[in-house]
């Protein structure tokens, strides 16, 4: 047994040092934008580079619009099959593995296949494309979301819970808003930051959507021309995703290391 | 299910709105149509337009010819490397992820390294895409950080001796980032599954803990760990924004190919991009199928 | 010398000492229970037999062998797991037969031991199923049978029965010690039931924060608790505050009610002294029936028909006692608010020592 104590260490040394070291050298690039010495240089110029703050408050606007669209649809939708409709539940959640099937480039391939009427648009209101990439976004979040509001609405036993109103006369509209969604909040809070951290990250959708205007492009362009800055953008990035799965922690319930991945359970 | 009330239709059991009115079966459909919808708009008809596509000529006419042009050397060998990348990254990442996940498990780790890691895990699975080839590239670049440690206190030029960062094999090793705390994610609550007591039963009988590993542990473990590799391969085959970041285009991928396609007209048969993507959507669903196929028997062992 | 010896064991935890100074000789063949709530250490001692436990101090000695440091893969005991711990992934057959696979007996050896051993626990037909298509108590006989096949030399239960509901609780523990006496194996079984342990053992071992409080046999338990929880924790007891007026001739006091008490713990008391006297409640009876030692005036205060016994409540003097008596169809039960007499000897009032 104490033998296996050293094989223990070992493994967790080793994976510690795989994900340490690119970021430390990352990190010290972004150190020297400013020849011979350590500086800030790198992360000053990129605050004051405007394309990068557009695009990130762009990404984070479509983020949050996924985010509202992705639990309008699943919640109710959830709820209802296991409320009323509990045979259909496994074809709910097969539809909602499909997104596996369907890697990004083939999804988004697709998607402007069929709806090329909005991607040609010259218009500064690109509300067609822009509701394209949301809807995309909500197709690949989908088997996270669904599992996140699923696991939630199983843990407070809605059935029971309705039922329960039902019986001191609440009406539905009470049933929703007072009793399931307060009930719920870690679950869609979880799904929240997940959705979150995918699209402000998300590139393949992006760029063939949207192009520059979203920040995952926009990282990939300052990786093309400006190396320092880049780098200060990949430490950003990295510490933007840390600070949202940290909130998923910090708001969820145990299960949520499950539900960040697709596995069983 | 619910001892109920309210008085309902034969062979329904479902619990009823504020008016007691009987709930067909085909009402029950109601509530998931938005959700059908949805997906139906903006991802079966997306596949089914690829999938029709492929099948037809410039001219819209039925044809077999591009499904054909998928067997040409060039392309063969698109799917072949990404098949062999996704395999080689399911694998390392599956052996590695899985002895990581053993030992927080069950090493007797002090708690907080156990639950940093985790989180760190979490972040890591998302980290993919052009941030992590850049932080790659300033680590194991040709000026890269570590590059230039090893070759400056080590003496080992890894460039002299053959490695490219640009290359399978650093792309792979890119991959691995994300892939190995996928696998320690899922495969934890499986691992957390094998109950204590199957050891102590089988140690109680005389089993030394190599053979414990032999006839318990690992047949139990065996459709979870397939099952998460399976999972690997699939992030890894359909995986594009870290293999443009890192190689440009340079490795022959079906994701670069099929980005190239989008970008313009680059095989000169707008279908044949279509059957490409057939292609792949093909292989997932192969895979998917497997891994669903593995999900419901290790559920069906666990559960009891 | 004893089969089993339990010389000297202690088990301290980081947090908390689990098992303290625990000695104890069993004979071959005996079913000895260990009997206690939860977190006496009844089961850290059984795990400490079985070797997944080191204890602190102490030594187990087992049919002569000091097995103290023995790997529990090295010890020949079998245990049965309150969870049954069956391997999901083997067949009945299969789970049964693992020891002997492990010790690479000959195949054809097996089959006939398998064999043998689903005949035993009344499953022949089963051999090929997966634990999972059982039943509880279906599975928990195989765990026995996979712990028998293997002819250990003690069996260990811990807590085998407690995750089954009631009805097969009963008709399983009778099977087990029917087996047991059987196959004449040493067995030590863990409960926290007192009428489990009382019903199957041929010694009891009751515990209490870690130590033994009394070793005897379940008539001896029940009718002579030597200590205050052991009178408690097993069966129903009747307990109540009183004064020592005579230690000669065995009166004490009970808030002014005077009670004969045939206790030698009495002898070594002084008058005026403060002791804890208890009664089992069906050492009472009415005195019209039969008039014994302590003759004593009581008004009845709650009746409860419990089927065979009928519980009832009854004052005596400014404290409530409780009584049963059997059921009897053709006596009318007293109403409540009645005066009465009730009777009990001067052995059933105990004196409980510390």
């Amino acid at each position: 047994m104490k033998r296996n104590r050293f094989w223990n260490w070992f493994w967790v040394f080793i994976s510690l040092l795989y994900f340490f070291i690119p970021l430390y050298a990352t990190f010290d690039f972004s150190l020297k934008a400013r020849k011979g010495e350590l500086s800030l240089l790198a992360y000053q110029q990129m605050i004051e580079d405007p394309r990068i703050l557009r695009s990130l408050i762009f990404s984070t606007q479509i983020g949050v619009l996924t985010i509202l669209l992705g639990l309008l649809l699943m919640v109710p939708t959830v709820y209802w099959v296991r409320l009323k409709a509990p045979r259909l539940r496994p074809v709910v959640e097969f539809i909602s593995l499909l997104p596996f099937v369907v890697p990004a480039i083939v999804l988004v391939f697709g998607l402007i296949r069929v709806y090329s009427g909005g991607i040609f648009a010259l218009t500064n209101t690109y509300v067609g494309t822009n509701f394209l990439l949301i809807a995309g976004y909500v197709i690949i979040g989908l088997p996270y979301l669904y599992r996140s509001i699923d696991a939630g609405m199983s843990a407070i036993d809605v059935v029971t819970l309705t039922e329960a109103a039902q019986s001191l006369g609440a009406n539905w509209g009470t049933i929703m808003f007072r009793v399931i969604v307060p009930n719920l909040r870690s679950a869609m809070l979880g799904a929240a930051f997940l959705t979150l951290a995918i699209v402000l990250g998300e590139f393949t959708l992006a760029t063939f959507l949207v192009g520059l205007k979203a920040f995952g492009p926009v990282i990939w362009q300052v990786g093309q021309n400006r190396a320092y800055e880049a780098s200060a953008l990949v430490i950003i990035s990295f510490l933007i995703t840390w600070i949202l799965m940290g909130l998923i922690n910090f708001v969820g319930r145990r299960g949520a290391e499950g539900s960040i991945a697709a596995g069983p359970r | 299910m619910s001892n109920n009330k309210f008085e309902m239709a034969s062979g329904e059991t479902h619990p009823k709105p504020s008016s007691p009115r009987k709930l067909s079966l085909s009402f029950s459909w109601v509530g998931v149509v938005p959700f059908i919808l949805f997906a139906f708009m903006f991802l079966i008809l997306p596949s089914m337009s690829l999938f029709v596509g492929s099948f037809q000529d410039s001219k819209g006419n039925f044809t077999l010819a591009n499904i054909q042009g998928l067997f040409t050397p060039f392309i063969l060998n698109a799917y072949w490397v990404t098949i062999r990348i996704s395999l080689t990254t399911a694998l390392m990442g599956g052996v590695i992820g899985f002895f990581l996940a053993y030992a927080l498990v069950t090493g007797g780790m002090p708690s907080w390294v156990r639950s940093s890691l985790m989180t760190f895990c979490g972040v890591a699975s998302n980290f993919a895409g052009v941030p992590l080839a850049q932080a790659f590239i300033f680590t194991l670049g040709r000026v890269g950080l570590l590059t230039v440690f090893l070759r400056e206190v080590f003496g080992l030029d890894l460039y002299e001796r053959g490695f490219n960062l640009y290359s399978y094999w650093g792309l792979s090793v890119t991959y691995l980032y994300f892939q190995l705390p996928l696998m320690v994610l899922v495969i934890t609550p499986a691992i957390e599954g094998l109950r204590r007591e199957w050891r102590e039963a089988a140690e109680n009988l005389g089993a030394t803990p190599v053979q414990y590993w032999w006839h318990v542990g690992l047949p139990v473990l065996m459709p979870s760990l397939l099952g998460s590799m399976i999972l690997l391969f699939g992030n890894s085959f359909g995986a594009y924004a870290t293999a443009l970041s890192l190689t440009g285009g340079l490795i022959n991928l079906v994701t670069i190919l099929i980005g190239s396609q989008i970008k313009g007209d680059v095989l000169h048969n707008p279908n044949l991009g279509y059957a490409l993507a057939l292609g792949m959507v093909v292989v997932m669903a192969v895979m998917m199928s497997i891994y669903y196929a593995l999900r419901r028997r290790s559920e069906y062992w666990l559960k009891k | 010398m004893s089969f089993l010896i339990l010389e000297n064991i202690s088990k301290v935890f980081p947090t908390a000492i689990g098992v303290k100074q625990f000695d104890l000789a069993v004979e071959k063949g005996e079913f000895v229970s260990f009997l206690g709530p939860s977190g006496c250490g009844k089961t850290t001692t059984l795990r400490m037999i079985a070797g997944f436990e080191t204890p602190t101090t102490g030594r187990i000695i087992l049919n002569g062998v000091d097995i103290t440091d023995k790997a529990p893969n090295q010890r020949n005991v079998g245990m049965v797991f309150q969870s049954y711990a069956l391997f999901p992934n083997m067949t009945v057959a299969q789970n049964i037969g693992f020891g002997l696979r492990i010790r690479k007996e000959p195949e054809h050896k097996i089959k006939e031991r398998v064999a043998e051993m689903l005949a035993l626990i009344h499953l022949e037909e089963k051999g090929d199923s997966f634990p999972h298509q059982l039943s509880g108590g279906q599975q928990q006989r195989v765990a026995l049978a996979r712990a028998l096949a293997i002819r250990p030399q003690v069996l260990l239960l811990d807590e085998p029965l407690s995750a089954l509901d009631a009805k097969i609780r009963v008709a399983l523990r009778s099977e087990i010690r029917a087996i047991q006496r059987e196959l004449g194996i040493t067995a030590i079984y863990v409960t926290h039931d007192q009428e489990e342990a009382l019903s199957i053992s041929d010694r009891i071992v009751v515990m209490h924060d870690g130590r033994i409080e009394q070793v005897g046999t379940p008539f001896e338990i029940y009718n002579f608790p030597q200590t205050n929880f052991v009178a408690s924790f097993v069966g129903t007891l009747n307990t109540a505050d009183a004064e020592v007026l005579d230690p000669e001739k065995g009166l004490i006091s009970v808030d002014g009610v005077q009670f004969i008490s045939a206790d030698r713990n009495l002898k070594s008391r002084k008058k005026g002294e403060k002791v804890r006297m208890s009664i089992r409640p069906e050492r009472f009876s009415f005195a019209s029936d039969v008039r014994k030692d302590n003759v004593l005036d009581c008004t009845i205060e709650n009746i409860t028909f419990l089927g065979a016994v009928v519980r009832i409540q009854v004052k005596i003097g400014n404290t409530s006692f409780s009584m049963d008596t059997f059921n009897n169809p053709f006596l009318e039960l007293p109403k409540i608010g009645d005066r009465n007499q009730v009777t009990c000897s001067r052995e059933a009032v105990l004196i409980l020592g510390d």
